[in-house]
């Protein structure tokens, strides 16, 4: 392996470690399993987001409606339990219905429809957008909050769905670990095990850099390609409800931001061990890494426009690590 | 018998009409013109920022007030698109109307937009966009003195020396006009010690700045008190406080106020203090009377501000004020400004 490879297949991961060594001599109290598991909290919900596109961008797509499926998700929740005073189970079956659909409809949209996945990902985010202002006249969901009818909401967020975003498993500190790591953690490994090791996930890498050849082969490229927007929509839905659990309300929110952080963070994961293609480890790395840098600066008491500017930064660097130094990229 | 029934028919829509007519008509009788005919005084809204709870509460205050007043409003929404919203003020120019609010925008969009109507003989108020034209009243929320109330009252309960977290944004006009207070009151007092400051608008907001404040909090542990003058600001600092179990050490002072705002500072041992906050809905009835004022040819001054109110926790939880609706009812200083309010101006709050 010559130094050019290594870098290629290590130098994201070593720039990485790097940064926690240095943060943890920059700051106080970066290095204790606290602060590991708050990183992971705050980019929880993003990492599970962008599982999702990793999804659709392995067969060659795009989904851009995860930010606002994931609001809607998060509306959707607050509005079964507040409004129609349902239980836990009720708001998170409803959440991920949703996602399902919206997945359902994307795929429809691209495959039968014949319609570019950015635009029609772009039209179902600005009607997903729309669409969970509808029931509230724009209000946020709140209890007590006053009905556009005029009749007050009295329904609350039930306290298993509250768990979900605050509740933390004992790991060897009591308290430790909240759900929402758990579930990113879970997911990551289940969508990783699925794209690399199963036959369906492997077919949907096939049908990503080759449609054509897989559909000669004889797979079934359209299931496929729906298959992955259907993914997509239910991480971002599951996003939605730890979104919800934690802020413990319905806020009105494009989503804009959360989908921008997560499509860095699969694209960052491009770079991770110098794959140089769409993968489940490398966008769990890359979400980790943008944690780690934002909450690292942030504890530096670094302004908010830096760490968007440290953000881009990132990304090209990861970018120029895919398409400049690995082969695959240059082709 | 279908004469009696005709006949009692008549007589209810009679009992009806008297009815209606002594609820009303007494005022609009007092009100001087052109308020005595307010059937025919149009009036507009032209809206640059509408989604969200401020805005709704917004409108729904320029709605009762018109209504108590009786005249008709038209509402142009132009959802944050600056030319647009200019347009729309030569468009209800067109409309033939007699007076215009213009609410937030930008003034170097809506500066000509404004003058045109003023030279069209319309009258016009501004609520927080600042047209530059002395015949335009600009209607305030007082954005000092919320953060002033707050900050008081985070001396009054915490001494004048402590450790502070402190959330911002600089570029946005009413937080840059709280920060103004800050830095006096940081002058005032040098015991406060601000050992961070933060804050993103990433949305959603809250959960942004809750990462953000974990991060500050783990590096400064002995932080007293977080002021976060945007109630997106303290919400996502109060779970941060929340996750970090530090609700009981930690007390956090803010500006704004909603119905889920309310019911995160009842919780039991909630870390949020007190908030400070201009009903939007009054902001809303303020700016129709302010523009009433100037129609019926009186002078609401040429900084019409609304006076903020400070909410602390005690006050919900020993009120019982649950709701938006409930505050309003048992703070009544939050209900009603005095405000723009000359003795003809009917009240839409009096029942």
């Amino acid at each position: 392996m010559t130094p050019r490879d290594f870098a290629i297949k290590y130098g994201f991961i070593a720039l990485l470690l790097g940064l926690i060594v240095f943060f943890t001599l920059a700051t106080d109290g970066f290095a204790s399993p606290q602060a590991a598991v708050f990183i992971f909290q705050s980019v929880a919900i993003t990492g599970v987001l962008a599982l999702g596109v990793t999804a659709t961008l392995v067969v060659g797509g795009f989904d851009l409606s995860i930010g606002s499926v994931a609001t809607t998700a998060m509306m959707a929740a607050a509005y079964a339990m507040v409004v129609l005073e349902q239980n836990a189970l009720v708001a998170v079956v409803i959440c991920i219905v949703i996602g399902v659909l919206v997945g359902l409809i994307n795929g429809y949209l691209i495959v039968y429809m014949r319609v570019p996945d950015l635009l029609a990902t772009l039209g179902m985010m600005f009607l997903l957008v729309g669409l969970q202002r509808i029931p509230t006249e724009g209000r946020s969901i709140a209890t007590g909050m006053t009905m556009p009818d005029g009749s007050v909401a009295n329904g609350t967020f039930s306290p298993a769905f509250l768990a979900l975003g605050r509740h933390r498993f004992d790991f060897f500190i009591p308290n430790l670990i909240p759900v929402s790591v758990v579930v990113l953690l879970i997911l990551a490994v289940l969508i990783w095990f699925f794209l690399e090791y199963t036959r369906f996930g492997r077919m949907m890498y096939a049908v990503g850099s080759n449609p054509r050849a897989a559909e000669l082969a004889g797979a079934p490229v359209k299931a496929y390609k729906i298959w992955a927007y259907v993914i997509s929509g239910v991480f971002a839905s599951i996003g939605g409800i730890l979104l919800a659990a934690r802020l413990g309300r319905g806020d009105i929110a494009s989503g804009n931001n959360l989908l921008l952080d997560s499509v860095a963070a699969a694209l960052i994961g491009f770079a991770v061990l110098g794959a140089a293609k769409p993968n489940a480890f490398g966008t769990a790395i890359g979400a980790l890494f943008v944690g780690v840098l934002l909450q690292g600066l942030t504890m530096m008491n670094a302004p908010y426009y830096t760490q968007d500017f440290v953000k881009g930064a990132v990304l090209v660097v990861a970018l120029v690590f895919t398409f400049a130094l690995s082969n695959r990229g240059r082709s | 018998m279908n004469f009696t029934r005709r006949t009692l028919g008549k007589m209810a829509i009679g009992l009806a009409a008297a009815t209606c007519l002594m609820q009303m008509p007494a005022m609009a009788a007092d009100m001087p013109a052109p308020f005595d005919k307010p059937g025919d005084v149009k009036i507009a809204l032209v809206r640059y920022l509408s989604t969200g709870d401020f805005f709704q509460a917004y409108l729904s205050g320029v709605e009762s007030q018109a209504k108590a007043l009786g005249v008709d409003l038209r509402v142009l929404d132009s959802r944050q698109d600056a030319a647009l919203q200019a347009d729309m003020v030569d468009q209800a120019i067109a409309l033939g109307v007699q007076g215009i609010i213009i609410q937030h925008g930008l003034t170097e969009s809506m500066k000509d937009a404004a003058q045109r109507a003023v030279d069209a003989g319309i009258k016009v108020v501004a609520f927080d966009v600042n047209v530059e034209n002395d015949k335009i009243p600009q209607i305030e929320q007082s954005d000092r003195d919320l953060a002033r109330l707050a900050l008081e009252q985070a001396v009054k309960d915490n001494g004048e020396s402590w450790k502070a977290g402190y959330v911002y944004v600089a570029g946005i006009a009413p937080l840059d006009r709280r920060n103004e207070t800050w830095v006096e009151f940081k002058k005032k007092y040098p015991g406060i010690n601000e050992a961070a400051m933060f804050g993103t608008l990433d949305n959603p907001i809250a959960n942004s700045v809750a990462n953000q404040a974990r991060s500050v909090l783990t590096a400064n542990p002995d932080i007293k008190v977080m002021f976060a003058p945007y109630d997106e600001f303290a919400k996502g600092v109060k779970i941060a406080v929340d996750e970090a179990g530090l609700s009981k050490d930690i007390k956090i002072y803010s500006a704004d106020i909603s119905t889920s705002d309310i019911a995160a500072m009842r919780e039991p041992d909630s870390a949020w203090a007190a908030t400070a906050a201009t009903n939007p809905a009054v902001v809303g009835q303020v700016s129709v009377r302010a523009l009433a004022q100037l129609l019926a040819g009186e002078d609401p001054g040429h900084n019409v501000v609304v006076p903020p109110t400070l909410i602390t926790q005690k006050d919900l939880i020993d009120n019982d004020i649950k709701n938006m609706e409930e505050l309003s009812a048992k703070l009544p200083q939050f209900a009603h400004a005095d405000v723009a309010m000359p003795a003809w101006m009917p009240n839409p709050n009096a029942k």
